[in-house]
């Protein structure tokens, strides 16, 4: 069985696939345009991704992976520039690098924290790949093991797991999930492609496309809702942007090789945590910075972490980038993205004819063990971006969100026509942007919702086969095996702790 | 006295009780619509009834709906929805409207014309003054935005400027 997983000439392939000069090229723009992204406040990763994932179309799959790896690890990365310069994290990965990261600027230290957050980005970032490379093969072979009982399951269980650790209120979390499940049941159906949830409408018959729900979700309804502030609170704006300007002025000594080596321990802290937040759906980059750093707080009161110290800075960010390559895990070894920004990798990898699923080892060796070098290249260029443009995107957080908000929506429209030259795509986005902003107003998590979107066909045919094979029998197909059983016992048992425990909330309060 | 119960009212809809009645109620109404439709009966050839997983879906998101009106974090308000007024639900759905017109307009006369109109429009309705400086990134950020397209391969609407564009 392993030696069917390991395929070298499927790494000499996947060398020839990255070794490229349009890769590199890919790589870079995307680390460039993923840090401004992370260090704009307001824009996201996931907003960045969703806006370039239509535009990969035209790419090969190399420079695909190269354009949007560079731009998730970027973003991560970027947003500990706005949260120290000025107080405000240009993501929410980066929330917890304020409370010692402005800290450190108000004392004349902004650029010795800024660099702190790069190397301690880059540190959890290249050994969380490395974990990401090691474990995403085993589990990968344990996938396989597994029958299409076992696969429904494992797809419940992922739904479960986002459903309840999403958001404050499980039960929003879960309506979230079961909302993804019923817009991934529009149009055909997965195994005897009948129509269905049409509503009458023809351009239905080929279902919710997921480049335009993505867009929707993920771009168009922050820049509504930003829109909508602006709008509102316009002056508010203007005071905050002369604070900036004030704090820019600041620079600072750079970072000793000595500071650095000094909070090895707070960066293995956020490294592990990172990765198991990574690892787990539902959880993600906020979360994994945010327990890094209580985490390193409570281990190490002596270092008085939250006063303005960089072990915090260490800790959060290490944190937050070490979920990147780990999020891709569950991906590659199930078919089920660890996260949004995964989910959009994933709906790029499904542009380029390679779907995600529990034999994408088997299936697109090269194209996995491409996405292993650039993960692993990513870290480099993004250290070089880092340190050379680091002063031009502290300076990126003061553009305006009156150009920032009308530029976001131009990209969104023109990037969901132009994937396939459908009108009626662009009718998707749209009223997936207003629906992704009612969500936010009633704090229902929008992850679940495109997760489960993505990962619903698999459950349906999983569940179909299992029936099929087993002639009917529901009990049969749902509980065949030892493993099936326990991992509806999984399901039962994690969702009611996740609610007794009340998880969620514990994690949405540590935020 | 009218007044104070229009506000208490209003912060009941506003609640995740107002807003689990508000689910409950559309999402039962779309659960009868499926019962009602043909195909959701239908058997397929592996015996699956075609409307188990939408039937299945909306059940559940009924079920959650109904969890918000009766747990213990019922009298909750969300944060963005205290704040959310009339008029800025309006201006949510208006920049809905106007992107959509945009692209419409873009289809017609082309991307190079389209989008510093809807640039200039969008920046000074959100506050972006003064003009000179509107006009400027408007269509500054359209020449940015169509050179990398181009460089990209990928074709934008030219509209009446087809064949006029070298590239």
């Amino acid at each position: 069985m392993f030696e069917g997983m390991f395929q070298p000439e499927a790494i000499v392939e996947a060398f020839h696939m990255v070794l490229s000069l349009k890769v590199l090229y890919w790589l870079v723009v995307g680390v460039v345009i993923g840090v401004g992204v992370g260090a704009m406040p307001g824009l996201t990763a996931a907003t960045g991704v969703a806006i370039m994932v239509p535009l990969t179309f035209t790419m090969n799959t190399a420079s695909a992976l190269g354009l949007l790896i560079g731009l998730y690890k970027g973003a991560v990365y970027g947003g500990s520039i706005s949260a120290i310069s000025f107080s405000t994290p240009g993501t929410p990965e980066a929330a917890a690098t304020v409370y010692d990261g402005y800290k450190l600027m108000q004392q004349g230290k902004g650029r010795k924290a800024i660099l702190m957050a790069l190397y301690a980005s880059i540190t959890g970032d290249t050994l969380s790949d490395l974990i990401t490379i090691g474990v995403a093969p085993a589990l990968a072979l344990i996938a396989l093991k597994f029958g299409p009982t076992e696969r429904f399951w494992l797809v419940v269980l992922a739904c479960t797991l986002l459903g309840t650790l999403s958001g404050a209120h499980p039960a929003k979390g879960m309506f979230s999930a079961a909302l993804g499940i019923f817009l991934a049941t529009i149009g055909t159906d997965p195994v005897g492609l009948v129509q269905r949830m049409t509503f009458g409408i023809w351009w239905l018959a080929d279902g919710i496309n997921l480049i335009p729900l993505m867009i929707g979700i993920f771009a168009i309804s922050g820049m509504v809702e930003g829109a909508v502030e602006l709008l509102r609170e316009r002056g508010i704006t203007k005071k905050a942007k002369e604070s900036i300007s004030a704090a820019l002025l600041r620079g600072g000594p750079g970072l000793t090789f000595r500071e650095y080596i000094r909070a090895w321990k707070e960066m293995l802290i956020g490294l592990f945590v990172g990765s198991f937040a990574g690892m787990l759906p539902g959880l993600g980059a906020t979360v994994g910075a945010f327990l890094s750093y209580s985490v390193a707080k409570q281990v190490f009161p002596k270092k008085k972490i939250g006063t303005g110290v960089l072990e915090g800075v260490a800790a959060a960010e290490s944190g937050n980038n070490a979920t990147v390559g780990p999020t891709l895990i569950p991906l590659l070894a199930f078919g089920i993205p660890g996260s949004s920004t995964a989910a959009l990798i994933g709906g790029a990898l499904m542009i380029q004819g390679a779907t995600p699923s529990p034999r994408m080892f088997e299936l697109y060796p090269a194209v996995v063990y491409s996405l292993f070098m650039i993960l692993l290249a990513g870290n480099v260029v993004n250290l070089g971006v880092g340190r050379v443009l680091g002063g031009l995107y502290s300076r990126l957080g003061r553009l305006p969100r009156e150009i920032l908000i009308p530029l976001i929506f131009m990209m969104a429209i023109i990037g969901s026509y132009s994937y396939q030259g459908n009108k009626y795509d662009v009718v998707v986005m749209l009223a997936f942007g207003l629906i992704g902003y009612g969500m936010r107003a009633v704090r229902i998590p929008d992850a679940p919702l495109v997760i489960t979107f993505l990962i619903t066909p698999m459950m349906e045919a999983n569940l179909r086969r299992a029936l099929l094979i087993n002639r009917g029998d529901w009990l049969e197909a749902l509980f065949h095996s030892p493993l099936a059983i326990g991992l509806c016992i999984a399901c039962f048992a994690l969702s009611f702790l996740a609610i007794r425990l009340e998880v969620s909330k514990r994690l949405s309060m540590a935020k | 006295m009218e007044s104070k119960n229009e506000k208490r009212k209003s912060q009941w809809l506003r609640s995740n009780q107002g807003i689990g009645v508000i689910m409950t109620v559309m999402f039962t109404g779309l659960f009868i619509y499926i019962q009602l439709t043909p195909w959701a009966h239908r058997r397929l050839r592996d015996k699956f009834t075609l409307g188990f997983f939408p039937t299945l879906a909306v059940a559940l998101m009924i079920f959650f709906s109904l969890i918000l009106i009766f747990d213990s974090r019922r009298r909750e308000i969300p944060p963005r929805l205290e704040k959310l007024t009339v008029s800025g639900f309006l201006s949510a759905v208006l920049a809905v409207v106007v992107s959509w017109g945009y692209f419409a307009f873009m289809s017609e006369i082309g991307f190079l014309i389209a989008t510093p109109a809807f640039l200039l429009l969008a920046m000074y309705a959100l506050g972006l003054k003064p003009w000179r400086h509107v006009i400027i990134v408007a269509l500054l950020l359209t020449v940015i935005v169509y050179a990398i397209f181009a460089l990209m391969g990928i074709e934008l609407p030219l509209g009446k400027l087809s064949g006029m564009i070298p590239f």
